[in-house]
């Protein structure tokens, strides 16, 4: 059990730690800037990598080595992946997709809230006089020094957070199960009508104009 | 030695306590057992899947049950997953909103042409999400219990794929879920990052005393985070959009199982993680319990639809529950009289709330439309209907001698007990909340008493039997609790309800 | 630990890695290293392009490259030379910055790959393959995280970007069409090909590639065989392995990336002169790393016997030689087998490789605790197979049902 009290006070940073976590905080920054400015959504996409590969540098910064294997291989090598597959596949992956904002307004007010929050931690750890930092070395550093870190998260994974890794399982699962039915087709499926060149001209019965789809009052 | 043999020599196993997990295990079971079903039973025996659904709900209750008279508290994994009194009355009080909920979407969904076997697989793992979430007390078990609620939920809210409001109510609660969710996530990691500990107790006894401006932020995110689940003003955005696109089951269940989830989750970090911060919290929470009534109150007089009127009137009674957190931290009594408060408002709010969205599935059936004019001279057609949706609406009120009552009574009865003038105010608003209330609430009344039929037509309704069961169950519970409060109070009023760390 | 090269690589370093304070020597012996690394890379890559061309004329009955050098060997080299004075073309609809940045993008984590493979050192005796360079005891390898395996796998999955982006960024129909499938293929490989490395560090139990070949220097059954990761997995997580592996290379048979007749070039149509060479060099790299891979995995690494002289070249040998082995292997596979149809190639990822390969995971996960709690491994073996035969009942009929429904429902009319 750790001691019961909140964690701060000195760090022991070598220069080192510095250097790699300057230039990997920066390219990080400059990646998400990337994201919301790129005019291109594939751009976009191609800083989001560069800023989850310098979140994986930071976490091999500190220590954390099997964070930093899984954040490359989950998001930059499947996450994002995935999200350039659908720019691709759906076309939309040129520059006047973006042109288009459906909230007019938001970017500035985005901008305003987020200057806000920034400015209201860094207000409240720095000029208020709390000098409390969260991710110093006692509680990011591994729990044991007595064996690779990847052990330790295994093994709690599989004893004290064994429920949450179960339900997270639970979870992906169902999660699967529920994205296969959002992605099918609707069941009736009703094929886009006809361009009347083609052959027969066309039979516009009424009755069959816009099925009824309301299922509350299915009978 | 092998590999594996090291590995497991050395480890030190925590003592599981499968009676303590045997209602998640059933439920789980049941889920397994129904994937199998719907993947070989092929199109004839689709039928079959709800009603092991149903069957397997109640059977989980047993072991909750049998947990409640044997009366231990049963802590797992170092006071990380506990079982007490409090968590045994929540994981009840899903099953049998989940067990109701199935009950009104048997008909809707078979009829419906849904996707049958998948409906029931995530309105199960949502059910067993909110199981662990009731006795989750540490912030990874919590924010996965949350997630496996809420995934599910956002593509149930989409399930009806081929009308456009669906498809933005899963949307829109999907996106606002996910923006909660890293509010979220990011105060807690600011909490862990402070106490270097994702357990709750941990938490409390690191951030007693006199706390840095951080604390501040991570408590704020964490509230606000959980203010999104419970449909706080001014996080109820998606409230009324979801609840009107999504299908009116599935709106149920989002009302009430959701929401009570919300409340858990919401309840058991601010007091067992912050009892020691009231000065943090309470005026936090008081303001968004003021705003969260008041806003829903107002809103809702304007609805002319029934199902949005329903949401607003749902963020209004989010209001009243919040209402007791906010005088929680002035003494452990207050603490223990306000999750008491919460915990019957949540239990009679199931009851009369599900109870409400029954009837508009019932009547949905017959005029197809959740407008407020479509319930026109429903005495003359559907009398027995009208008369539960009588009941059901004057309870959400606070009509005397009906559950809603008591519930208002318990919320201002552990408002007032700290004597402040914080309890005091909040009392009033509440108060004066209700009375604004009543003008909708006695609008579909006499909507329904008064009212001729929009176009004449009187035909019966046919109502399945399922939902009349539902129905049956909740009038049932809505009058008895009202009439008889010790039957909900012997539940939430027991002693050391919510066990407060080890 | 902060850097993955000034890692554990460096096992007698002392002190804070300070900046100003840095031991130079380890940080030249760390740079001696990548430079070897670099130069090998390149060496067995020229080699292989002349390799795979020879071998495959030898199969063919025809002579192959003759006029460069000796038995042609120089013949990469003048190709080499050859692009660099091609023309550099870019096509007008190309996305410039992405299509300059693709072929970089498969290019370098070819190279990354090859940090985290032994391939040298003494493993005989207990001596872990530890050698002494200016007074360091040190590894032949540039970096040994404990995650190295995991290192494998991302730097492959980065591998895909390189590809997806060329395609994309042509702005033209069949290279898009290439790198889709492309990507669809390798990202539903890399989860088989993980699945068979998983089975490997069960056995081994370290996620480290030093470790591992470590644990398979050991003696083997019986005294007589190799105590290699092949024997200790049971055979099956290899065979999964080299299909996967050649999936995931985007070698025949599995080359629908490049399908002439359908896709022209595939994902680097559009690509000429140097840029063309660096996907080409790529291609080859990769073949070369993941035999490298292959090796230190199932194939015990640099360990083996040493005969007369230093240990620590003799595991440079051995290694090269099977290295060798798994080179021939690409090649023979090329010139015999016949190339997949798309369906084929994601019904066997999916539907076969996969679940095949948690199954056996779990069979030797079985078998490894059958044998500490003393059970009867032969009891074991046969409710395994038992389980095994009902799952994969139990799958195809999943399938089969799935289809039925599929056909009953979704097909309009």
């Amino acid at each position: 059990m750790p001691e019961a009290v909140l964690l701060g006070g000195e760090q022991t940073t070598t220069a080192v730690e510095w250097v790699v976590f300057i230039i990997a905080a920066t390219t990080t920054l400059l990646g998400s800037f990337g994201v919301i400015m790129a005019r291109n959504p594939v751009h976009a996409a191609l800083s989001l990598v560069g800023s989850l590969f310098s979140v994986a540098v930071l976490f091999l910064n500190q220590g954390a080595e099997f964070l930093a294997a899984v954040q490359v291989i989950v998001y930059t090598g499947a996450i994002v992946i995935l999200i350039l597959f659908v720019l691709m596949l759906l076309g939309i992956d040129t520059e006047e997709d973006l042109e288009d904002e459906p909230l007019r307004g938001q970017m500035p007010v985005a901008v305003g809230i987020g200057v806000l929050l920034t400015a209201s931690v860094f207000a409240l750890t720095q000029l208020v006089g709390f000098d409390v930092v969260t991710g110093t070395p006692e509680v990011t550093a591994a729990i044991r020094d007595d064996m690779p870190n990847i052990n330790q998260i295994g093994r709690l994974l599989f004893t004290d957070f064994v429920v949450a890794t179960q339900l997270a399982g639970v979870m992906l699962t169902v999660a699967v199960v529920g994205a296969v039915v959002m992605a099918r087709r609707p069941r009736e499926y009703q094929p886009i009508p006809e361009p009347e060149s083609m052959d027969a001209p066309l039979s516009l019965d009424p009755t069959d104009q816009g099925a009824d789809n309301g299922a509350e009052v299915a009978d | 030695m092998t590999f594996a043999a090291s590995m497991l020599a050395s480890v030190d196993h925590p003592p599981i306590d499968w009676h303590a997990l045997a209602p998640e295990l059933i439920v789980l079971g049941v889920l397994a057992i129904i994937i199998l079903v719907d993947a070989f039973g092929g199109e004839d025996r689709k039928w079959a899947i709800s009603s092991i659904t149903s069957i397997g709900l109640l059977v989980a209750i047993v072991p909750v049950v049998t947990m409640a008279v044997d009366g231990a508290v049963r802590s797992m994994f170092d006071a990380a997953y506990v079982v007490d009194n409090y968590a045994l009355l929540f994981k009840a009080l899903f099953l049998v909103a989940g067990y109701i909920v199935v009950l009104l979407s048997t008909n809707y969904i078979a009829e419906g042409d849904y996707w049958e076997g998948e409906y029931y697989q995530l309105l199960l793992a949502s059910i067993l999400g909110m199981m662990i979430m009731a006795s989750a007390r540490d912030l990874i078990g919590i924010f996965v219990a949350l997630e496996t609620i809420s995934i599910p939920a956002y593509m149930l809210a989409a399930w009806r794929k081929r009308e456009s409001r669906s498809d933005e109510a899963g949307l829109k609660y999907y996106l606002m879920g996910v923006f909660a969710s890293g509010v979220l996530l990011y105060g807690m990691s600011l909490l862990y990052g402070l106490t270097g500990s994702t357990r709750l107790v941990d938490i409390a006894a690191a951030v007693s005393g006199e706390a840095p401006a951080l604390v501040i932020v991570a408590i704020v995110f964490t509230i606000v985070g959980f203010g999104f689940k419970v449909s706080a003003v001014p996080f109820h955005t998606w409230a009324p959009d979801v609840y009107e696109g999504a299908p009116t089951p599935v709106t149920a269940f989002v009302a009430v199982a959701s929401k009570a989830a919300g409340f858990v989750a919401l309840i058991t970090v601010v007091l067992v993680a912050f009892p020691t911060q009231p000065e943090i919290f309470e005026p936090l929470i008081w303001a968004l319990a003021a705003a969260t009534m008041t806003v829903g109150n107002v809103i809702a007089l304007r609805q002319t639809n029934m199902v949005r009127l329903l949401a607003y009137s749902g963020v209004a009674q989010a209001g009243y529950m919040l209402a007791p957190l906010a005088i929680a931290g002035h003494s452990a009594t207050s603490a223990e009289l306000a999750t008491s408060a919460i915990a019957t408002y949540l239990v009679i709010y199931m009851a009369m709330n599900l109870g409400a969205f029954g009837i508009v599935i019932a009547m949905a059936r017959k005029t197809g439309s959740a407008e407020l004019s479509s319930y026109g001279g429903m005495l003359n057609y559907a009398p027995a209907l009208t008369v539960a949706m009588t009941i059901f609406v004057f309870s959400l009120a606070g009509i005397p001698f009906l559950a809603g009552w008591y519930g208002k009574l318990a919320v201002v009865l552990a408002l007032v007990q700290p004597g402040t003038w914080f309890g005091y105010s909040m009392a009033i608003i509440v108060g004066v909340n209700s009375v604004i209330a009543l003008g909708y609430y006695a609008k579909i009344a006499r909507i329904m008493w008064i009212d001729p039929a929009p176009d004449g037509d009187t035909t019966r309704v046919r109502v399945p039997v399922s939902v009349a069961s539902a129905l049956v169950i909740t009038a049932v519970l809505t009058v008895a609790i009202g009439v008889y409060p010790p039957l909900v109070d012997q539940f939430t009023g027991a002693e050391s309800f919510l066990t407060l760390g080890f | 630990m902060s850097l993955l090269v000034t890692g554990s690589a460096i096992v007698a370093q002392q002190g804070d890695p300070l900046l100003f304070d840095v031991d130079l020597t380890a940080v030249g012996i760390v740079v001696g290293k990548v430079l070897v690394i670099f130069a090998f890379l390149l060496v067995a890559t020229m080699f292989m392009v002349w390799f795979e061309r020879k071998l495959i004329s030898d199969m063919q009955n025809r002579i192959g490259p003759n006029l460069a050098g000796p038995f042609g060997i120089l013949q990469t080299l003048a190709d080499g030379i050859k692009f660099f004075f091609k023309e550099d073309l870019i096509p007008d609809r190309a996305q410039r910055r992405v299509f300059i940045l693709a072929p970089f993008l498969s290019f370098v984590p070819a190279f990354l790959l090859f940090v985290v493979i032994p391939f040298g050192g003494d493993f005989n005796d207990g001596n872990a393959g530890v050698v002494t360079i200016f007074g360091r005891e040190t590894f032949l390898q540039v970096a040994d995280p404990p995650i190295g395996v995991l290192f494998i796998l991302a730097m492959s999955s980065l591998a895909v970007y390189g590809a997806m982006l060329a395609g994309w960024s042509s702005g033209s129909k069949y290279p898009l069409l290439g790198s889709v499938r492309q990507s669809a293929q390798m990202i539903s490989y890399e989860a088989a090909m993980g699945l068979a490395i998983i089975a490997v560090v069960v056995k081994t139990g370290s996620l480290s590639t030093h470790d591992i070949v470590v644990t398979q220097a050991g003696e083997g059954l019986g005294g007589i065989l190799p105590n290699w990761g092949v024997l200790l997995t049971l055979g099956v997580p290899f065979v999964i392995f080299v299909i996967a592996a050649t999936a995931e290379l985007n070698r025949p048979p599995f080359d629908l990336v490049e399908a002439e007749q359908e896709l022209v070039g595939g994902f680097h149509t559009e690509y000429s002169s140097i840029r063309f060479a660096l996907f080409f060099l790529a291609e080859f790299m990769n073949t070369v790393t993941m035999s490298a891979i292959f090796v230190t995995l199932f194939l015990g690494g640099p360990a083996g016997p040493v005969l007369f002289g230093p240990g620590w070249l003799w595991g440079i040998i051995w290694f090269a030689l099977k290295v060798f082995v798994f080179l021939f292997m690409f090649v023979w596979f090329r010139a015999t087998l016949p190339r997949l149809r798309y369906d084929q190639l994601m019904d066997l990822g999916w539907k076969v490789l996969i679940p095949l390969s948690l199954g056996w995971i779990l069979l030797l996960v079985a078998l490894d605790l059958a044998q500490d709690q003393n059970w009867n491994l032969f009891a074991v073996g046969i409710g395994a197979a038992v389980v095994f035969f009902c799952a994969a009942m139990l799958l195809r009929a999943a399938v089969r049902s799935g289809q039925a429904t599929r056909h009953t429902l979704e097909v309009p009319d």
